[in-house]
């Protein structure tokens, strides 16, 4: 009796355990900024991580890129930038207007695109639009650029966030075969502003 | 009896933090699987068939999409299965940007290329397990870590009007087994 007792305790423990544990790892795993946990902080608000598609990348790392962004290309071939915050800290947020202000990047391609943060997609518009890129982007002599994002028509090259009012978005940036003095300075090379003009 | 007590806590509590440890590593590796396997699911349901290309002939972003997917990105995707051979893609890169990757069942990507690092405007690649024969198949060899795993291309669009050329060059494609 004294061992059946035990061995019942013994199941007990280890069912409770094995669904706490798979219950609060599934959470970690899935939560709107797991993917971006493990990036680093670069230009302030700006993150950035190597490991995307890597074979170095810990467990825990190729699980949240996995579920938050699948099938991204490894850096041998492309660097990602992604940022919530304008340059003041604050969320980046559906009813705000904000002027997002690049340098030339020295890369083959690049481009911005605009994400929901709960859905992790793309936000539904008129123009059908969520990114801008190195050739679709008007750009000044010296190569800067400016994005306007906001969720009511702007001069081009606007980048609509959504009506719906207090959703937040997120930007990000795509460098393809990065040139030699790019892919030598990185994670720190320059990139674009992100201001509030409205709210 | 208070020996007793404190040992049987012990061994719960090691038993607990066991089990939850074990328990926690294996949702982690199996996490990016479970996704592969989901993305495989859906390419199977859109190409017709493993081992067979799933072409994206549509310009801009898609409710449909990967989660963050790159909508200047006009993809072919195949998922693919070496269980029963190896597998050829074949075809003619494109000027603006192209680039072939091969994703491993746990997500790594364990091979790309783009088109500026090939010799010539055209690809020819047979994917293969380790140990497959390929000597007769030609090609370039790619040897897959895992007998299943998705195959990417990327060609980039600048604007609508770069799509009846992309289309045409998704349709000069091969894919299959070799």
């Amino acid at each position: 009796m004294k061992y059946l007792i035990t061995l019942v305790g013994a199941v007990l423990i280890v069912a409770a355990s094995f669904f706490v544990a798979r219950a609060t790892t599934v959470k970690s795993l899935t939560s709107q900024n797991s993917i971006f946990e493990t990036f680093e902080h670069v230009n302030g608000t700006w993150l950035y991580s190597d490991k995307i598609g890597a074979a170095a990348a810990s467990g825990v790392e190729r699980a949240r890129v996995a579920l938050g962004g699948p099938l991204g290309l490894s850096a041998k071939e492309a660097v990602y930038f992604v940022t919530q915050k304008d340059d003041d800290g604050a969320r980046l947020r559906s009813q705000c207007t904000y002027r997002v202000t690049g340098p030339k990047i020295d890369t083959r391609w690049w481009s911005l695109a605009l994400y929901d943060t709960i859905t992790q997609h793309y936000v539904p518009n008129a123009e059908n639009r969520s990114s801008w890129n190195s050739v679709s982007v008007p750009r000044a002599d010296d190569g800067m650029w400016v994005i306007h994002v906001a969720p009511t028509p702007q001069e081009t090259p606007w980048l609509p966030s959504q009506e719906a009012p207090d959703k937040t978005f997120e930007l990000m940036i795509r460098v393809y075969n990065p040139s030699d003095s790019t892919r030598a300075r990185l994670p720190n090379i320059d990139l674009p502003t992100v201001e509030r003009v409205s709210c | 009896m208070l020996n007793r007590v404190l040992f049987y806590s012990l061994a719960a509590i090691a038993l607990a933090a066991v089990t939850f440890f074990v328990t926690r590593n294996m949702v982690i590796q199996k996490a990016p699987v479970k996704v592969m396997s989901t993305i495989e699911a859906r390419i199977v349901a859109g190409a017709g068939s493993w081992n067979a290309c799933f072409h994206n002939q549509v310009y801009g972003p898609r409710t449909n999409a990967a989660r963050r997917a790159n909508p200047d990105s006009i993809i072919s995707s195949m998922a693919y299965d070496l269980s029963d051979g190896p597998v050829r893609v074949a075809g003619e890169t494109w000027p603006r940007y192209w680039s072939l990757s091969f994703y491993q069942q746990n997500s790594d990507n364990f091979f790309v290329i783009n088109d500026l690092e090939l010799a010539a405007p055209s690809f020819d690649f047979v994917l293969a397990l380790e140990g497959q024969d390929t000597d007769a198949l030609g090609g370039t060899k790619i040897i897959s870590p895992t007998a299943k795993g998705i195959m990417l291309i990327r060609r980039f669009a600048a604007d609508a009007s770069d799509m009846p050329g992309i289309i045409a060059n998704q349709n000069a494609m091969t894919c299959g087994p070799a």
